[in-house]
């Protein structure tokens, strides 16, 4: 995750157009809505995606993200609104007539088709030479690491050369965008972390749009050069990785991307620089050093990440945020652990540490009374 | 006093029938060849139950016979096939002491068929008749000219004359050992010549004319005569009368003629005989008794339309029949009938081979 | 936990008890050497041996016997005669076969009438059955139904009913004649159109339910993979559905072919003199010729001729699929 975030981050600012307001988007996706029948699948979506972006849309399942890829596609049409790729109108248009290719779930390999015509297909479709078509594949092929297996059947390979082959079939016809349903959740843990890494580098070399389905929110953080989160058929948050996962904009998403702690609360203090929070679920009160546009008495919720919680056997002093409580389980992970401690209103606050030492001695262990503490800018209030 | 009839005539059945010990017997004939009541009436008499099957080739009569265990109590073959089945064994011979009605058969008809079965051992007739030519009249007529009197195998045997009837149909007995024989005649060969080289030269003519046949069928052409499906068959008597008959029940305007060709017809006889493995061969006995009676056979006769050799029925056989001279030859036409002969196993393989090549065109 | 153990305690008691009927039989037939899989094995070969093995000895044993007039009516294969066996074959029926160009024609035309049935079969019955497979389900179920349904009434009486339709007389030229497209009735009975007809309407179901079979599991993302990838239905039609329903489309047409080779009920029924196929001919061979060993020289040709082909295409497309 480190290795993915400094890809992200180590892009110089012009690489990111959606802050620079003089970039046109290349994909415009404008109020789009699709029924079935009374069901509201995606709900007045709009969206702008630009030109060589990896673009993540997570949810759960039948958030209506496979249903907006679809529309994308030209699989499905939109109830209203409108689809825009490269200033083309997609309105109307078939799949085979759209700048779009598809790379299914399930990969959709052709089973009849060894790896080489199955990537050769859609070259055929566009009436190429058949030598331009045999180079292409051949290069792909190079490209996906799968030269040696050109000759095989599908159900000659295994789950992820499968993978590159539904990869590389899709990417030969240089589309100007690329359309991935969930394209790692057929391997299994191991694979999948490699292949993320691939998938990345390959868009990088290409250039080409991605856009990418996923219920896996590590997978969107490590692909992605931003996210929109989907829940119940609308957008609830677009934005870059870090953004997402660090100033979540709703209970929604702050609960959905990775762990966190919530703190109901309500608003005693407020002002330019700080904000008090009192809440009862915890018997304390947060502080919060920086202004957040709320007034006073209103309900909020504070979200903490449990990795951004300290956590000592000593009680500190002179800290702004304390709570302590009783070690109740703990989750050894390898590189961290997870703790759950168990305040005096019975409240769990769950909290990581990374694990700096191999042995065990003097740390924390179970019934251990142990105080929390955080930094007033560790967390977020959240009005919705 | 209808009514009480009938009720006297289901108690006497349920009675013998129970008497009787529900014997059953069982009948193979040709198709549509018995009245309706017959069987009912038998059973009424004997108390024995009948269960009746049909066929419509003699050749699939032989087929069944020569494989043994056919199950059947009594069947009819034509007097040449009979001849031939009686030599491999088929047959039993009749205890003429349980056929005491006998007497009633005609002398003249009873010798014709001792030809096939010496001193009438083994069958008795059951009805006879020629094989002839069955039209409709008006298509002949459209097709041939109002003036056109048929009379003659011309109909069917010249080629170009029977290609003019040819959109409206002509069909053939399926039955080698009939229609080889009559092109031989037409030919002006002996129709009873067992010479190959005569059969040759006969199969050689009905291929000439084979392009215009619709097809091959003995029995199919009296629905699609009656029906003006076809125009013209070549058949036996008492089928194409039945055909007559039921184009009048259905009011269709089928106007249909049977004609014995001026250059002479077959003259065949159907004969009752019993297998020699037949389950109840006392029962069928009875039965062949039962139909010598007179009245019995004039109804069949008035029924099914074919001449029958019983002289004791004639005079309760209707008029319209006894001088159709479709039925009931004048004794010129009789003079110009010729009987069928009988084929040893290398004849008969050699005409039903021929037969095969017209019918297939091969 | 130890209400798990005492069950699983409990258990293997139970069976044990319930076990004493079956124990001597299973004894009995492992003594034998007949395990539960022989006995699986066993009884499609006894099945085979009865009813296809031993009556194919019979009619092979015929056909190298002579005709005759006499019950049964060929003569016998052997004789004891004075202490001496005398065994006579006679081939002469094999050869009159290769003789007479009419078997040859007849195969022929059995194989082109059953041909080109079962390529009109596949015409029709395809879109029908891709229709069905891709009817919502309960639609499905209906429609299939309706395939099925011919099979409940006789099919000679469905026969017949062609000849209804068929006939000069019948319904076809009657309508035809009465809102004036015709003057004169067409002949369709008693020609090859009529035992086309009969044969593809008979087998069509066939067809049908082999198809579906297949086109049901047809992945339709494969098909959406194909217009994505460029393709439209047509091309999508040819290059993804048509390749991925072979197996169907090999079963169905087995299916069709086979008993429309050796069909007799519909081109005696609704065929005309000219309409050769060998079932009629061994009929005729049997009955009108009563020539038992010919007429069984026919049958063992028509064996060797098709069946074996078609073992041959079926175990080489079995060694085909095991590959892929």
């Amino acid at each position: 995750m480190s290795e993915q975030a400094s890809i992200t981050e180590s892009k110089p600012p012009e690489s990111k157009p959606w802050i620079d307001d003089t970039q046109q988007p290349f994909i415009r996706i404008r109020n789009i809505t699709k029924k079935f029948g009374e069901f509201i699948a995606v709900n007045n979506v709009s969206l702008d995606i630009y030109r060589g972006e990896l673009f993540c849309l997570l949810g759960g399942s039948g958030c209506g993200k496979s249903t907006l890829l679809r529309m994308l596609s030209g699989f499905e049409t939109p109830t209203s609104g409108a689809i825009e790729i490269d200033g083309q109108d997609m309105a109307g248009l078939a799949p085979h007539a759209r700048p779009t290719n598809m790379m299914f779930q399930s990969y959709a390999l052709f089973p009849h088709m060894s790896v080489e015509k199955n990537i050769a297909y859609g070259l055929h479709r566009d009436g190429l030479k058949r030598k331009e078509v045999n180079q292409r594949v051949s290069e792909i092929l190079t490209l996906v690491q799968l030269s040696d297996f050109a000759k095989r059947k599908p159900s000659q390979l295994s789950g992820g050369q499968r993978q590159r082959v539904a990869l590389a079939r899709a990417l030969v016809k240089k589309p100007k965008v690329l359309l991935l349903d969930e394209p790692l959740a057929a391997l299994d843990k191991k694979l999948r972390e490699e292949t993320q890494f691939e998938l990345v580098n390959i868009q990088e070399t290409l250039g080409v749009t991605f856009i990418v389905v996923t219920h896996d929110q590590e997978e969107a953080m490590t692909l992605s050069t931003r996210i929109g989160v989907m829940n119940a058929g609308e957008i609830v948050q677009i934005g870059e990785p870090r953004e997402i996962y660090e100033y979540p904009g709703s209970r929604f998403v702050a609960d959905f991307i990775g762990s966190v702690n919530v703190f109901e609360g309500q608003v005693t203090e407020e002002d330019t620089d700080f904000v008090i929070i009192r809440s009862p679920e915890i018997k304390a009160d947060i502080f919060v050093s920086h202004g957040v546009s709320c007034t006073s008495n209103q309900k909020v919720a504070y979200a903490i990440r449990p990795e951004k919680i300290r956590m000592s056997l000593e009680r500190p002093k002179g800290v702004k945020n304390l709570l302590s409580g009783t070690v109740e389980e703990i989750a050894y992970m390898g590189n961290l652990s997870v703790y759950q401690v168990k305040l005096a209103t019975g409240k769990i606050v769950r909290v990581t540490q990374p694990n700096l030492v191999r042995t065990d001695q003097n740390s924390i262990t179970w019934e251990d009374e142990v105080s929390l503490t955080w930094d007033g800018a560790a967390g977020v209030v959240l009005t919705s | 006093m209808k009514k009480l009839l009938m009720l006297s005539a289901a108690l006497s059945m349920g009675a013998s029938a129970t008497l009787a010990q529900e014997t059953t017997l069982n009948i193979y004939n040709w198709s549509d060849y018995i009245a309706e009541d017959t069987l009912e009436k038998f059973t009424a008499e004997t108390g024995i139950k009948v269960v009746y099957d049909v066929y419509d080739s003699n050749e699939v009569l032989e087929a069944k016979m020569l494989t043994g265990n056919s199950g059947y109590d009594i069947v009819v073959p034509t007097s040449d096939f009979l001849q031939r089945q009686i030599a491999a064994g088929v047959y039993q011979p009749l205890d003429k002491s349980l056929l005491p009605n006998l007497a009633n058969m005609d002398a003249a008809l009873m010798e014709g068929a001792a030809n096939y079965d010496p001193g009438n051992e083994h069958a008795v007739i059951y009805m006879w008749g020629t094989t002839g030519i069955g039209y409709n009249v008006d298509m002949v007529a459209e097709r041939l000219g109002e003036d056109y009197e048929v009379n003659s195998w011309d109909l069917v045997f010249d080629p170009e004359t029977v290609a003019k009837l040819a959109d409206c149909g002509v069909s053939l007995l399926d039955a080698p050992t009939e229609m080889i024989p009559a092109a031989m005649n037409y030919l002006g060969l002996d129709p009873r010549s067992t010479d190959i080289a005569d059969f040759e030269a006969g199969a050689a003519h009905l291929e000439k004319i084979r392009d215009s046949i619709r097809y091959f069928h003995s029995s199919q052409y009296i629905n699609d005569l009656a029906n003006g499906d076809t125009c013209v068959a070549v058949g036996w008597s008492g089928d194409v009368f039945q055909a007559m008959a039921r184009a009048e029940e259905a009011e269709n305007g089928v106007e249909i003629g049977y004609v014995i060709p001026r250059e002479g017809a077959l003259q065949w006889f159907d004969m009752m005989a019993i297998p020699v493995d037949a389950p109840n061969p006392e029962a069928a006995h009875k039965f062949i008794n039962f139909i010598m009676d007179a009245q019995i056979t004039a109804d069949i006769t008035n029924y099914v339309w074919y001449a029958n050799a019983n002289a004791a029925s004639m005079p309760l056989v209707d008029e319209e029949i006894t001088s159709d001279p479709g039925i009931f030859p004048t004794p010129e036409a009789k003079e110009r009938l010729w009987g069928a002969t009988v084929y040893d196993a290398r004849a008969d393989r050699a005409i039903t081979r021929l037969w095969t090549r017209v019918k297939t065109g091969q | 936990m130890s209400g798990q153990a005492k069950l699983s305690e409990k258990l293997p008691e139970k069976s044990i008890g319930r076990l004493p009927f079956a124990a001597p039989l299973g004894g009995a037939l492992a003594r034998l050497g007949l395990g539960p899989r022989a006995l699986v094995i066993a009884i499609p070969t006894v099945w085979l041996l009865v009813f296809f093995l031993i009556p194919f000895v019979v009619v092979a044993k015929i056909s190298l016997s002579e005709v005759a007039i006499a019950r049964p009516p060929y003569l016998p294969l052997w004789e004891w005669q004075d202490g001496i066996l005398s065994l006579s074959l006679n081939f002469g029926n094999y050869l009159f076969l290769a003789s007479d160009p009419l078997y040859y024609s007849a195969f022929l035309e059995s194989l082109t009438i059953a041909g080109f049935s079962t390529l009109f079969a596949l015409l029709i019955g395809y879109p029908m059955a891709y229709m069905i497979a891709r009817a919502p389900g309960g639609m499905r179920n209906i429609l299939l139904m309706l395939v099925i349904l011919p099979f409940w009434s006789s099919f000679l009486l469905r026969v017949y009913a062609w000849i209804g339709i068929l006939k000069t007389n019948g319904v076809i030229n009657h309508a035809l004649m009465s809102i004036g497209l015709i003057d004169e009735p067409i002949v369709m009975m008693q020609t090859d159109f009529a035992v086309y007809v009969g044969i593809v309407y008979t087998y069509l179901p066939f067809m049908i339910l082999p198809l579906y079979a297949n086109l049901v599991k047809l992945d339709e993302t494969l098909l959406e993979a194909a217009s994505d990838l460029g393709a439209g239905s047509f091309t999508t039609f040819l290059t993804v559905t048509l390749p991925l329903s072979l197996p169907g489309i090999f079963a169905g047409s087995l299916l069709v072919f086979i008993p429309a080779v050796g069909e007799f009920v519909i081109p005696a029924l609704l065929g005309g003199p000219d309409t050769l196929m060998i079932g009629k001919v061994l009929w005729n061979e049997f009955f009108s010729n009563r020539d038992w060993p010919v007429a069984s020289a026919v049958a063992i040709a028509m064996l060797f001729v098709l069946v074996i082909p078609v073992m041959l295409l079926q175990k080489a497309q079995q060694s085909d699929g095991g590959h892929s």
